[in-house]
């Protein structure tokens, strides 16, 4: 079983609007899996659907081989997936450390939380400094960071990250990535990124969406940067 | 009343510039208002009168502050969690009330008979009886109404959420019928109940006063009012800074999806708010009966003054805080009222809400 979790023909529906046009995709154990398109093309409705915030209205998700398309989002969450929204969602009115206390989960001991705060340092070694400062204080690329970190406090088998560089500066963009880089070696990522050329060392895999559909898909991730026509299709800025 | 208040909000709202000067205008006039206020009421009560009256408006204030914090930040923790506005919290609060007069008064029978253990212990020793009967009244109104606003919305609200008028005509629904099963069995708001004279012993733990001359006179319980809603307060600030489920609490105030999605069962976490919410209004209302009575009319009175609270304190993405400090502005004021302005004691918690949205529209604590 090569593949941590598969999306087999799902149609997802918000309110009366059809998003998702039967996607089918799968993401396969230790790699890093990129989801392209443009905007409202249905990326971060993919997430959603994943973690059962939007349950798809047919088809099947399956994580670790078990079916959990119309399971409640905790219960898919706590089988192993941590969420790095898109606008960071951090609780604001909590300190950095209280926004990491309420995301340990209920598997997760008090020493299993020291373990993985180790871990979040290493990455993070900024963390320590404004550990006890309230969230909202924070600067755009502090928050940033602990919405990754929130989502390592426990030891996840797959990490949904949605969108991670949005509005930051180049500078912190590219430190962001180095250290989803080092976070290959423990978790599976499902990656949705804007800006492709700037993790295309990081993805193994790629999906392009449009439309609510995926219209390309590969793991070549030079060549897809070389393809000038499917590029300007699907990824360019349109005007 | 309300539109010409947005109307008054909108105009400040694009003049910036007029908005900054009405607000040192507002903060002079009050500063001036207040002094002239102090002077005028020492000339008519004379210095000695005004001490005594201000000393006695604060220790009521306080202690009625304190009986609608524990009212009103359940209410606020549900409408901060759940974004369920609980039209039925009143008459949560009323239930309370008669629910700790009727334990009371039970308990204390069953303490008195003779042909039960409970005898042997308390014997003739009333003071020990009546501290052990409130305090029976009083967790025993908390659980009971825990149980009731938990079951209500488990078996009701949560079919509900997202869906904002349905909650609110059930709610307003929840309201009527409990507060119409209160004059079944109690009468209507014309009858309140009090421990004495109802109890068998005519007898309550803290029935005395305290008397400090010079007409310094406070009623004990009304003290220990204070304190009660203090350590709550306290216990309830520690609870959310200090434990895991009031942590999150808090997080879900902000972004209830984004706690789920944490791996966190925000429905169970609902439900235990719901609990928390109405048992806080149980306590309340229980504590209430020794000073002010159980009344069935209590439900639709304290629904207005949590909605005041709430407003002045900071509703949405406002702070717990918040909520503390609406509710002594509102306790306060209304007895400061109560004792030197008689006639506005109705009213004057309309006049500071009105006041306090023009300046800050997103109540002390809240977002503007």
């Amino acid at each position: 079983m090569n593949n941590l979790l598969e999306i087999e023909n799902a149609h997802v529906y918000i309110g009366s609007f059809y998003i998702l046009q039967g996607i089918s995709l799968v993401v396969p154990k230790g790699e890093v899996t990129l989801l392209l398109g443009r905007n409202g093309s249905g990326k971060t409705t993919t997430m959603k659907t994943i973690l059962g915030i939007y349950p798809p209205r047919e088809g099947s998700i399956t994580f670790k081989g078990e079916n959990i398309a119309q399971l409640p989002t905790h219960k898919i969450v706590n089988k192993g997936m941590g969420y790095v929204p898109d606008t960071r969602r951090i609780f604001g009115s909590l300190s950095v450390e209280q926004n990491l206390i309420v995301s340990r989960r209920k598997g997760t001991s008090q020493d299993e939380m020291q373990e993985r705060m180790e871990l979040i340092f290493d990455l993070f070694p900024d963390m320590r400094r404004f550990l006890k400062q309230r969230a909202g204080t924070l600067s755009g690329g502090q928050q940033q960071m602990l919405a990754v970190a929130r989502a390592l406090v426990n030891n996840n088998e797959l990490l949904l990250i949605d969108e991670p560089t949005e509005g930051l500066s180049p500078l912190l963009a590219k430190n962001l990535i180095a250290s989803l880089d080092r976070l290959k070696e423990f978790a599976t990522i499902l990656l949705v990124e804007q800006n492709f050329r700037a993790v295309s060392k990081l993805g193994d895999n790629y999906y392009i969406f449009d439309s609510g559909k995926i219209v390309h898909e590969g793991d070549n991730m030079a060549a897809l940067i070389e393809d000038k026509k499917l590029v300007a299709q699907y990824l360019g800025v349109s005007i | 009343m309300q539109r010409i208040n947005f109307t008054i909000q909108d105009y400040l709202e694009e003049n910036p510039q007029i908005r900054r000067i009405t607000r040192y205008v507002v903060f002079i006039a009050f500063i001036v208002l207040t002094g002239l206020a102090i002077y005028y009421a020492i000339e008519i009560y004379t210095w000695n009168g005004f001490i005594v009256g201000v000393s006695k408006s604060l220790v009521n204030g306080l202690a009625l502050s304190m009986l609608l914090f524990l009212m009103v930040s359940g209410f606020f923790l549900i409408f901060g969690l759940c974004d369920v506005i609980n039209f039925a919290h009143g008459a949560f609060f009323m239930l309370g009330g008669f629910l700790g007069f009727v334990l009371y008064i039970a308990t204390e029978a069953v303490f008195l008979d003779p042909a039960l253990p409970f005898y042997l212990i308390f014997g003739s020793n009333y003071f020990v009886l009546s501290i052990a009967a409130f305090t029976v009244s009083a967790l025993g109104a908390t659980a009971i109404m825990a149980l009731i606003g938990g079951g209500i919305e488990f078996f009701t609200i949560r079919r509900l959420y997202g869906n904002p008028i349905a909650q609110i005509l059930l709610t307003v629904g929840f309201m009527f019928i409990i507060t119409q099963v209160a004059e079944i069995f109690f009468g209507p708001s014309q009858f309140s109940y009090f421990i004495i004279p109802n109890s068998q012993i005519t007898y309550f733990f803290i029935s005395g006063a305290l008397d400090f001359g010079g007409g310094m006179i406070f009623s004990s319980y009304r003290i220990f009012l204070i304190f009660l809603g203090f350590t709550v307060a306290g216990l309830m600030f520690l609870g959310f800074r200090r434990t895991r489920i009031g942590l999150q609490i808090q997080a879900g105030i902000e972004d209830s999806e984004m706690v789920e999605a944490l791996g966190t069962n925000i429905r169970r976490l609902f439900t235990i708010v719901f609990m928390l919410g109405a048992g806080l209004a149980g306590l309340s209302g229980a504590v209430l009966v020794p000073w002010i009575g159980a009344n069935s009319g209590h439900g639709l009175t304290y629904l207005i003054y949590a909605f005041v609270i709430v407003v002045v304190g900071g509703a949405h993405y406002g702070r717990f805080e918040g909520t503390f400090f609406g509710a002594l502005i509102v306790g306060l004021s209304m007895q400061f009222a109560a004792y030197f302005v008689p006639f506005l004691e109705s009213v004057i918690v309309f006049i500071i809400m009105a006041i306090i949205l023009i300046i800050r529209p997103g109540g002390l604590t809240g977002h503007e």
